[in-house]
């Protein structure tokens, strides 16, 4: 791989994830508005808020400190850092010496610590409500995330994603031991939907005091900060997305850096993402959102299965 | 990249099925609302039609297909129609009662799953069995239905942890043993619905004589 | 082929579909005294088909078989014998019982029927399951008896009935479904020796490459029929259903649960154990019966020491009783298998006898408190005696035959195990004090309550039946008829008589 290969193939996986992540949030309405009977908006209506968020002003409360200005950007910077260390469409990213799936988890962490921050900051009843109930959901996804990645891991033998995706890819995916995988898997998912904040645990679609979580805490941004949350926590949608698509069915992914066979990953993974936002449409069609003291039953349940999973492999493969 | 095949691909999409049958029993254990979990329990049944289906296509024997068919329309269709009626009728309230809570629930039910596969292992290791795991997820499934007879109060909910039991009992029979011969299928079936049905009818006469069917009501006779 | 087999099944299907259409008392009890002659005369013809040494036909070896999966070995014809023998008597039981409850008006006659439909095809459903030349069919069969029995457990609409009702199908069919797990690993391992066909499930094929079955599989199904049928037989721990249902079900139906299904259940059991011991030795499954058989012993003496319901007391012998056989037929041997058989035999006879006279004091004096009711002997000299006698045998006293079963039984756990032998007695002499001290306070004594009038004809049923129990179980206590030898030899070669416990 030349230098110039590796800058363009990490500028490639870079743009893809910038671009693509609010078509993958229109697609998910787009879903749920066809399943209620309803027209829905324009598939890149997502793009059309971004633009028309990015060129509004910004209304700062007085109370609050750098902390406040200063999130948006940490989030930002944050997730796109975490999205240049997943594989897309190639197995070996150039990127991956640069480090594992703890550091994936710790980019996304320090996100959401200064948006649960940054929620306190103004000091408005519902920033704290929202940051309150951000950290219970945030400190029961956290391990349930970890132990699931890392039992696939051990059917891989690396804690590096992309060593992890590679040898997944090289054997047979989610058929290479279905039991752990499954297990896994499962909880990777109810881990998705809880991290970005889509039903059963949260309801992107309201703002109602009584259930918001995520809106509660970036209630107070406007403008361009807004945007920048928005865009970030689309990324951030994306991104697991990607793992789940990536890490338990990674057929169609690149192995080495030929161009076609990447033009071809790419397309792959459009597909298997796109996917996953119709599962993710149709799943928070069906349910109902869950009552807050409820949430722990569903996530205890992928903590249980991640357990399992990682249990299984040492207790019955080893 | 093309898709490469593994050779045993046949044992592994049968443990698939097997363990998302596995996954939906955790979801009923996890859930709260009984409606929903009747629901679910004919998901479940529906995985196993699938998985039966995996096997007969596999094994090359047909006769399991018959076995599948039944397994939709017995327990994916006829057993959840009669328990939705039995729900109407005796007004259960919607959320499930519990003796143990969920959480504590699916700790107790994770072990279970140790179990079974550290009690089967001996037998896997034989190395004759068509997957390497079914059995062991058949005997997990069997446990978690033992388990929510236990640790359920509503009458319903141990039905639905009986047929879950069944189907644990079904899933070892074909995946493990290219199914029973058809006759003995078609007998466990009929059996299966008629117990269903009986169970269904007791539940009424408890609604009818203690205006409740939580079983834990039920506490007349004792030493 | 054997017509007779034939029959001795049919005539309680037959039955219970006549019964259907049947609109009067009197005709019904001639439908149901007819259909016990017929069990009697059906099962005569068989039992000595198979003494005699009838001709296999396609199963090969001793005993009568009638199409390929009919098939009745000496084992079998000793369910039958008890089986027919006993269900005759419980049909003349209940036409007089269940007729005498009609005419008071406890029931309608739609119930009525109901009840003979359901005991019909419970008496059936048992029938059909020991005579099935298939580990499967039996176990659909079982259940079949289960669910049947589940109905007539349930009959009283009373709280404490459902309630009975209830408990008996929850542990019952939890247990029936782990009875199937272990069904279905013995098919997995047999179908490996003989291919994937019917005769991978007959018990004649599977006893003959019994050897070659792979034990660690053997072992694991034996653990769970053991629980899944040991549940039905009602042992320890897995008997909390037992006192409850014996004393909440209808008479008939409680003396037909502890005199017949506790012993299909371990019918089921022996049966698992005659093709597990060829392969893992008869250490395994013996132990299991063994420690099984001792739990429920002191279980059932110690709880029997607090009864104050004497249907309730009756039921906890019932356990007490299948425990002494477990542990006789655990120890194995050709004493311990001799004696378990012989004890299962008589403690149907004599507990069903108990339980005949126990509904007819019901019926008499309308409830089943132990202390109210003393001086039977003086009031009805029939129940008061019948009773006793049943005690006297329940106990374990000379000269029925409940004793000599039990002496061949101390004596072969006495050569496995001195402290088991000892600690066996132990428990029985607690389990005599408690049960024979209340029961014969009820027999002797001063009479203190009056109590109701029953119907002649409903008492000269009821009396008969218990007559014939009774007679039945002296017969064979005191003269041992020289056939139940010619049927218990060949039995005892299913296990390897000579190789009991160590």
């Amino acid at each position: 791989m030349g230098q110039l290969d590796t800058l363009l193939i990490t500028a490639a996986q870079a743009v893809i994830i910038l671009l693509m992540s609010p078509f993958v949030v229109g697609l998910i309405r787009k879903v749920k508005a066809r399943l209620q009977c309803r027209q829905g908006a324009n598939l890149l209506q997502p793009y059309s808020d971004l633009t028309k968020l990015l060129r509004k002003g910004v209304v700062v409360s007085t109370n609050t400190s750098w902390l406040f200005t200063a999130t948006p950007y940490i989030l930002f910077a944050s997730t796109f850092a975490a999205s240049l260390l997943v594989p897309v469409f190639l197995s070996r990213i150039p990127l991956n010496f640069a480090g594992d799936v703890i550091t994936v988890v710790s980019l996304l962490t320090l996100g959401t610590f200064f948006l649960m921050l940054a929620g306190l900051d103004a000091g408005s009843a519902f920033g704290g409500m929202g940051s309150s109930r951000e950290a219970i959901i945030f400190s029961l996804t956290e391990p349930a995330m970890i132990l699931s990645i890392f039992a696939v891991g051990l059917t891989a033998g690396s804690t590096n994603l992309s060593t992890i995706v590679h040898n997944t890819a090289l054997m047979n995916g989610i058929l290479t031991d279905p039991p752990p995988h499954l297990m896994a898997l499962a909880a990777l998912f109810i881990v998705t939907l809880a991290e970005t904040g889509r039903v059963p645990v949260d309801n992107p679609a309201t703002h109602l005091e009584l259930t918001m979580i995520h809106e509660a805490m970036v209630l107070e941004y406007s403008g361009r900060y807004l945007a920048l949350i928005e865009w970030a926590s689309a990324m951030k949608l994306l991104l697991f997305l990607t793992l789940l698509s990536n890490i338990f069915v990674p057929w169609g992914i690149a192995t080495e850096p030929e161009p076609v066979w990447m033009a071809m990953a790419v397309g792959a993974w459009a597909v298997k993402v796109s996917a996953l936002a119709v599962v993710i449409g149709v799943f928070e069609s069906m349910f109902a959102k869950l009552r807050l003291f409820r949430v722990t039953d569903l996530l205890g349940v992928a903590f249980i299965l991640a357990l399992l999973a990682l249990i299984f492999y040492y207790i019955l493969r080893g | 990249m093309p898709l490469s095949l593994h050779p045993d691909l046949g044992s592994q999409l049968i443990n698939l099925c097997s363990m998302l049958l596995l996954l939906t029993t955790f979801a009923i254990v996890a859930q709260r609302r009984l409606s929903a979990c009747v629901d679910l329990f004919a998901l479940q049944s529906l995985f196993l039609a699938v998985t039966a289906a995996v096997v007969a296509w596999f094994t090359d024997s047909p006769h399991i297909y018959i076995a599948a068919l039944l397994t939709i329309a017995i327990k994916t269709v006829t057993i959840p129609m009669i328990l939705k009626k039995v729900i109407e009728r005796v007004n259960v309230k919607r959320e499930i009662e519990f003796v143990i809570n969920i959480p504590p629930s699916l700790l107790i039910c994770g072990a279970l799953v140790i179990l079974a596969f550290s009690v089967t292992e001996p037998i896997a290791k034989l190395g004759f069995l068509l997957t390497r795991d079914s059995l062991a997820i058949a005997l997990a499934i069997v446990l978690i239905g033992f388990f929510m007879m236990i640790a359920r109060k509503k009458a319903v909910t141990q039905i639905v942890g009986f047929l879950m039991m069944e189907n644990g009992l079904f899933l070892g029979a074909t995946a493990s043993a290219y199914g029973m011969p058809l006759i003995v299928e078609l007998g466990v079936f009929f059996d299966v619905l008629v117990a269903a049905l009986i169970i269904g009818v007791y539940t009424h006469r408890l609604q009818d004589t203690f205006d409740s069917v939580d079983t834990t009501k039920l506490t007349g006779l004792k030493e | 082929m054997n017509a007779a087999l034939l029959i001795l099944i049919a005539a309680p299907l037959a039955a219970c579909l006549l019964s259907l259409v049947v609109r009067t008392r009197p005709a019904m009890e001639r439908l149901q005294l007819g259909h016990a002659v017929v069990l009697w005369a059906a099962m005569a013809a068989v039992v000595a088909g198979v003494v005699m040494g009838g001709h296999g036909g396609s199963h090969g070896e001793g005993g009568v078989s009638f199409g390929p999966l009919l098939h009745t070995d000496p084992l079998s014809a000793f369910m039958d014998l008890m089986l027919a023998f006993v269900g005759g008597t419980a049909l003349v039981y209940a036409s007089g019982y269940m007729g005498e409850e009609l005419s008071r008006g406890h029931l309608n006659f739609p119930r009525y029927r109901r009840f003979f439909i359901y005991f019909d095809l419970f008496l059936f459903a048992m029938m059909l399951a020991v005579n099935l030349d298939n580990i499967a069919l039996m176990w659909i069969a079982v259940e079949a008896s289960t669910i049947s029995a589940a109905l007539s457990v349930g009959f009283d609409r009373t709280k404490a009935a459902l309630e009975a009702g209830w408990k008996y199908i929850v542990l019952n069919f939890v247990g029936i479904a782990l009875a199937l797990f272990g069904t279905v690993l013995v098919y997995y391992t047999s179908e490996h020796v003989l291919g994937v066909s019917m005769e991978a499930l007959s018990w004649v094929s599977l006893h003959r490459v019994a050897g070659e079955l792979n034990p660690v599989v053997l072992k694991m199904a034996f653990v769970f029929v053991m629980i899944g049928y040991g549940t039905k037989a009602g042992v320890a721990p897995m008997h909390t259903w037992l006192p409850d249902a014996h004393a909440e079900a209808p008479t008939p139906i409680s003396a037909m649960l502890s005199g017949l299904m506790l012993n299909l259940g371990l019918y089921a059991v022996l049966r698992l154990k005659s093709i597990v011991d060829p392969a893992v030795g008869p250490a395994f499954a013996g132990s299991i019966m063994l420690s099984l058989g001792l739990l429920s012993m002191a279980i059932a003496a110690a709880f029997m020491l607090i009864q104050r319901d004497y249907k309730r007391l009756l039921a906890y012998s019932s356990i007490e009783h299948m425990g002494i056989a477990f542990i006789g037929l655990g120890v194995g041997g050709p004493l311990g298998l001799f004696g378990g058989f012989f004890h299962m035999i008589n403690h149907a006879l004599a507990k069903s006898a108990a339980f005949y006279a126990a509904g007819m004091v019901l019926l008499r004096h309308g409830h089943k408190m132990i202390d109210r009711v003393t001086g039977l002997a003086r009031q009805t000299p029939a129940i008061g005696g019948g009773l006793l006698l049943a005690a006297i045998a329940l106990a374990g006293l000379p000269p029925f035959g409940l004793f000599v079963s039990e002496v061949l039984i101390a004596t072969a756990a006495y050569r496995h195990h001195h402290g088991i032998a000892y600690l066996f007695l132990a428990l029985l002499a607690l389990a005599f004090a408690t049960l024979i001290a209340p029961l014969t306070r009820m027999a002797l004594g001063k009479p203190v309550e009056a109590q109701l009038a029953v119907a002649h004809g409903s008492d000269r049923l009821m009396t008969s039946a218990l007559g014939i129990n009774l007679a039945a179980m002296s017969v064979i206590g005191l003269l041992m008829p020289a056939f139940f030898l010619d049927l218990f030899m060949p039995m005892t070669a299913l296990f390897e008589a000579k190789a009991g416990l160590p």
